[in-house]
């Protein structure tokens, strides 16, 4: 091939029949090929999408045709040609340019690719055949060559758009008068109540910059500054425990307006809202609906409620006042409270053997309740096994309160504790949903989630901050020493909550010293200790402070949303695994100890032990962890004795072993195989009488508590 | 009768017709018999029912023993708290007894019962089917008052078995009766079990060195100095193999899952802490010590093992048979914790140390203690209940 002129290329995707008969250059890699003997087909793929290229002896020479025989998957290549139309019946409806092909004239491979470790190509070459999946590939191999899962179309795709919404997101926020300032990455520790990632300084021995978790004090800073308006696509740094849908590092867009209210930061997120989820052709109706979080745990026990289906609680204390039903008497007589759901039209799908001996015995307690009650409604009457307990009152009251119809589940959850209940009855009310499908796909339900309690009460009976300390509370004139009236203050924050996830939040902040120093009070942190802490942040607002708020929005997890991604790792160039490591790059990694010696890292600590610092792990609580066996406070007492003497006997063994080899057995025989017979299946576990003495079996599998958190 | 019962069969008839033929066996709910609870005494297997019968209760049955129901165990049958073994054969309700001897309850039953007592070298008798603690130490020890019914249960028992992977395809000895000569036959005497004992338990050990003497063996005393290491091996060992056995008990396939576990370490931690009585979670938990913080302890006491099983077998140029103590007297009756267990089995856990046979003989009436233990060289089963027959004989004879 001439020398390539990149300037003459055109895109794979664009090409239309409107092209036809134009001379193209391409480049791009091979996405899949086939070859009819002699004539070779080659699906061509570049950023913007796919064109099948035809060798044929015809058109190209001999030489280009033998080189084009050598091409593999995903070799880079180079060719020009004739776009022509493709004979009718041939067409492809998996690509946007199916209805053309090129006739290939010349071919440059630009580089050759090794054996791929998982298929790329996602688009069939022949209309109508069953396209490629990755379900087998793990996670991690795909993260280890990130760069090639990166080619696969849904992938690209999925940046593209992440870029399209960030960009939406910009010009939005630009076109409200909001200005993209950056704050540091190495920075002082922030007080959002997950570890910090440190980084140690090399300048300064034995002190450490935090990344931050979020640029909050900053941001609240640029206000003081007087910056008004302030926006970033800020990465927030957070070690927290693994869960699966969750990143060590992530992005989100950090909002700070002053001189506003909360209606100021209603309107302006909901058309930033609307706007995003417009990219991803998702309508969010507007406004947005708000709720208390008061109303949110009362109906749907979660201050993050999923409003995509029913089943909001309804509360029956008041129909058992009078009840003769000892297990409900008992926790009304504790000032318990009884809430329950109906589950319209669901009883052909929950069998009573469901719902006594999955939901009431294993389910329901492993949301920390003691039990439920359930009752299906069928032939006007309601059945269960305690119904002969309620009177005639309590349940015609019952079916009214809940608007009862044959085929409906009333269950209900009754315990002394107004938590549990709530706690318990919106687990369930999830489980269930999930269980019987009754989330409608496709479905969005924004909902603003306000008047969060300001303060939540500690184990001392004090209290601490439910948000952070420099949120706004509903009122000045409270007494800072009455904790009754401090827990019942509410807050100014608000989360953006859709679908039950926490999209994001924020609050409208304090302003004034004096109301500041009165939260530091009823925290019970001296003058002394909020210098040391937060001093330079509470100096700035020595200097006239105007009234401010903000909030930030989770990016990773909105753009999962809209591309309804299975995890966030979908929508992240190069994300951690579940474990918070990069398969990629291996990182994070061990270091040489020149470059810890030179951080003055080595002695850190050391092996004395720091002033204050905790001591090592209570070995009974390391053996009970490592064993898995819990250990009762009563009999802590007894594995410390044992625990002793086991110390004793392990000198004892010591000095007295000698130099045999150890054994573990007296015969000369290790557990084995013996040779002649092979590994077979039981009959038992054909016949399923091995799931017989299981504790909670489903079909035919055991069945186990949740892995994961 | 309820008092000593785990699970009574219903239909205790025999299934076959062989040497064993009408033979009332009674056995612990550790062994597997097809639809019997076998909760070898743990709420870990709270309401678990054998699916299969184990290999030896298969070649009882096929013998025509007649499986009488099971005795009440202790927690997997380690020490015997809360256990009844025994209890059928005084009640005469069994003429056998199946008790699992991990560091002598079999002999301590049976010294308990009044009756003869034997286990047997480890790896004669397939495991399979039993639910086990000590893989490495543990064997199936035998109950009855007739050394002939236990020769006769052993020739049909012992044996190769496919189905256990730790047992040797060593063929099963000959158990056929023998006739035994005293005069050439030496007795040791271990001077080190003896001088561990307290005044009157030594008493008793003199009274049947003289028994053996005057029934004609040439009695002469043997040395293993380091016997005293014997309960360091055994509790170190024992408790590696026992908190890695216990690993299975997960309420995943069996067992009893305790509530409000919210993940699966949850549910591990909450079920097997519920699940597990005190005494035996000490020792798992000393077990965790010895395999996670101090392995190489352990792997100590495993070389001390090879130097004591080396020792044992020296001892065997130096007499044909050992007589020791069975029993301590000073040693505590109910043992609650892990220090008075193996107090009360220090006399008798060194077979299980070693792997070789032990026979517990009740005394000759009148005589003072309870009895006493023969060992041999492992393998030695068939002339060691010979001797055992020798001696009972003997004091029917009234010779003395």
């Amino acid at each position: 091939m001439s020398p390539i002129d990149y300037s003459r290329r055109v895109f794979c995707g664009q090409l239309t029949s409107a092209d036809t008969g134009r001379e193209v250059l391409l480049a791009g890699w091979v996405d899949a090929f086939r070859d009819h003997g002699g004539l070779l087909f080659i699906h061509l793929r570049d950023r913007s999408g796919i064109v099948q290229v035809v060798f044929s002896p015809e058109i190209g020479s001999t030489a280009v045709c033998q080189q084009a025989a050598s091409l593999r998957a995903e070799y880079c290549i180079a060719v020009s040609g004739e776009v022509k139309p493709r004979l009718p019946g041939t067409e492809n409806d998996h690509i946007s340019t199916g209805t053309i092909e090129v006739m290939v004239k010349e071919l440059a491979v630009l580089s050759e690719s090794d054996a791929l470790p998982f298929p790329i190509s996602e688009k069939a070459m022949v209309a109508g055949a069953p396209s490629a999946s990755l379900d087998h590939v793990t996670e991690d191999l795909r993260l280890q060559h990130r760069y090639l899962d990166l080619r696969r179309p849904s992938m690209r795709d999925h940046l593209i758009a992440r870029h399209r919404i960030f960009q939406c997101a910009r010009q939005f926020l630009d076109s409200r008068g909001f200005v993209e300032i950056e704050t540091p990455m190495l920075t002082m520790s922030t007080p959002e109540g997950a570890r910090d990632y440190l980084v140690p300084s090399r300048v300064h021995p034995g002190k450490f910059y935090a990344l931050p978790q979020s640029p909050q004090l900053f941001k609240q800073l640029l206000m003081i500054g007087g910056m008004e308006r302030y926006f970033q696509l800020a990465r927030c740094f957070r070690d927290e425990d693994l869960r699966p849908n969750r990143q060590p590092e992530f992005t989100q867009i950090d909002i700070e307006a002053s001189f506003i209210d909360e209606e100021f930061i209603y309107e302006m997120i909901e058309e930033l809202a609307v706007r995003m989820f417009a990219v991803g052709g998702i309508e969010l109706p507007r406004p947005f609906p708000r709720m208390t979080y008061a109303e949110a745990m009362d109906t749907t026990g979660s201050d993050r409620p999923d409003l995509r289906f029913g089943m909001r609680f309804v509360d029956v204390t008041d129909l058992f006042s009078q009840t003769q039903y000892s297990i409900f008497r008992q926790i009304l007589q504790r000032g318990g409270r009884i809430k329950g759901i109906n589950v319209q039209g669901q009883s052909d799908r929950l069998s009573k053997n469901v719902l006594q001996n999955e939901y009431a015995k294993e389910i329901v307690p492993s949301f920390g309740a003691k039990g439920m009650t359930w009752m299906r409604a069928e032939k006007g009457q309601l059945a269960s096994n305690v119904v002969q307990f309620f009177s005639r009152g309590e349940q015609e009251a019952l079916r009214a309160r809940f608007g009862v119809a044959d085929g409906d589940v009333l269950i209900l959850i009754a315990d002394p504790s107004h938590a549990v209940v709530t706690s318990a009855l919106g687990q369930l009310r999830l489980h269930l949903a999930n269980r019987l499908g009754l989330i409608p796909a496709g479905r969005f339900c924004p909902v603003w989630v306000t008047e969060f309690p300001l303060f939540e009460a500690t184990e001392e009976g004090g209290v601490t901050s439910s948000h952070h300390p420099f949120t706004a509370p509903d009122r000045t004139d409270f007494d800072p020493r009455n904790v009754e009236e401090l827990l019942a203050l509410r807050s100014r924050a608000y989360d953006l909550v859709v679908n039950g996830e926490e999209l994001g939040g924020g609050s409208i902040r304090i302003n004034r010293r004096d109301l500041q120093r009165k939260i530091f009070d009823a925290l019970g942190l001296s003058e002394e200790e909020t210098m040391n802490r937060f001093g330079f942040f509470l100096r700035a607002f020595d200097f006239g402070a105007p009234p401010h708020g903000g909030l930030a929005l989770g990016m990773d997890r909105t753009v999962s949303m809209i591309l309804q991604t299975p995890s966030i790792r979908e929508v992240i160039a190069f994300p951690k695994n579940r474990s918070a490591g990069c398969p990629l790059t291996g990182a994070p990694s061990t270091v040489k100890r020149e470059q810890l010696a030179e951080l003055g890292l080595l002695n850190l600590g050391g092996t004395d032990k720091l002033a204050g610092a905790d001591t090592a792990e209570n070995r009974v609580d390391h053996l009970s962890w490592v064993s898995r066996i819990g250990i009762a406070a009563g009999e802590r007492a007894m594995m410390e004795e044992v625990l002793d003497q086991a110390e004793a006997l392990a000198s004892i063994a010591t000095e007295n072993a000698g130099k045999e080899e150890p054994i573990w057995g007296v015969v000369p025989v290790a557990n084995r195989t013996r040779p002649g017979t092979r590994a077979q299946r039981s009959p038992l576990a054909e016949t399923g009488q091995l799931l017989k003495s299981a504790p909670a079996v489903k079909g035919s599998y055991f069945k186990v508590a949740s892995i994961l958190e | 009768m309820d008092s000593i019962c785990h699970y009574r069969n219903s239909e205790p008839a025999a299934s076959g017709d062989g040497p064993l033929r009408g033979l009332r066996v009674a056995l612990q709910p550790n062994f597997s018999v097809a639809g019997w609870p076998a909760e070898a005494g743990s709420k870990a297997l709270a309401q678990f029912t054998a699916l299969e019968d184990a290999t030896i209760v298969r070649r009882l049955r096929r013998a025509g023993a007649v499986l009488w129901g099971s005795t009440r165990m202790s927690e997997f049958g380690f020490g015997l708290r809360g256990s009844q073994a025994g209890g059928a054969l005084l009640e005469r309700a069994a003429d056998v007894e199946l008790v699992l001897d991990l560091m002598g309850e079999s002999r301590a039953a049976a010294s308990r019962a009044g009756v003869c007592g034997f286990k047997p070298s480890y790896g004669l008798v397939s495991r399979c089917g039993l639910v086990d603690l000590i893989p490495s130490m543990e064997c199936c020890g035998l109950l009855s008052r007739s050394l002939a019914q236990i020769r006769e249960i052993l020739k049909v028992v012992a044996g190769p078995d496919e189905g256990d992977f730790s047992l040797p395809d060593e063929k099963a000895p000959d158990f056929s009766s023998q006739a035994i000569d005293p005069s050439r036959i030496r007795i040791g005497v271990l001077r080190e079990a003896r001088e561990a004992l307290s005044a009157g338990a030594q008493a008793s050990l003199q009274a049947s060195v003289d028994e053996l003497a005057r029934a004609g063996f040439s009695m002469v005393e043997v040395s293993l100095p380091e016997h005293g290491l014997f309960p360091v091996v055994h509790r170190i060992a024992g408790s590696v193999e026992a908190s890695s056995c216990a690993g299975r008990y997960d309420s995943v396939r069996y067992g009893a899952r305790a509530p409000g576990g919210k993940n699966w370490n949850g549910m591990y931690i909450r079920t097997r802490g519920a699940a597990f009585g005190a005494l035996l979670k000490s020792y798992l938990i000393q077990g965790a010590f010895f395999q996670f913080d101090r392995y190489g302890a352990f792997e100590d006491a495993c070389r001390i093992r090879a130097r004591l099983v080396a020792g044992m077998e020296r001892l065997a140029a130096e007499a044909d048979f050992l007589l020791l103590p069975a029993v301590d007297g000073a040693a505590p009756e109910a043992p609650a914790t892990l220090a008075e267990t193996y107090a009360q089995f220090a006399p008798t856990l060194f077979a299980n140390v070693t792997g070789q046979p032990a026979l517990f003989l009740p005394a000759r009436p009148g005589a003072p203690g309870a009895g006493f233990q023969l060992a041999g060289p492992r393998r030695s089963d068939p002339r060691l209940i010979a001797l055992g027959e020798h001696v009972l004989k003997g004091r029917k004879g009234g010779g003395q």
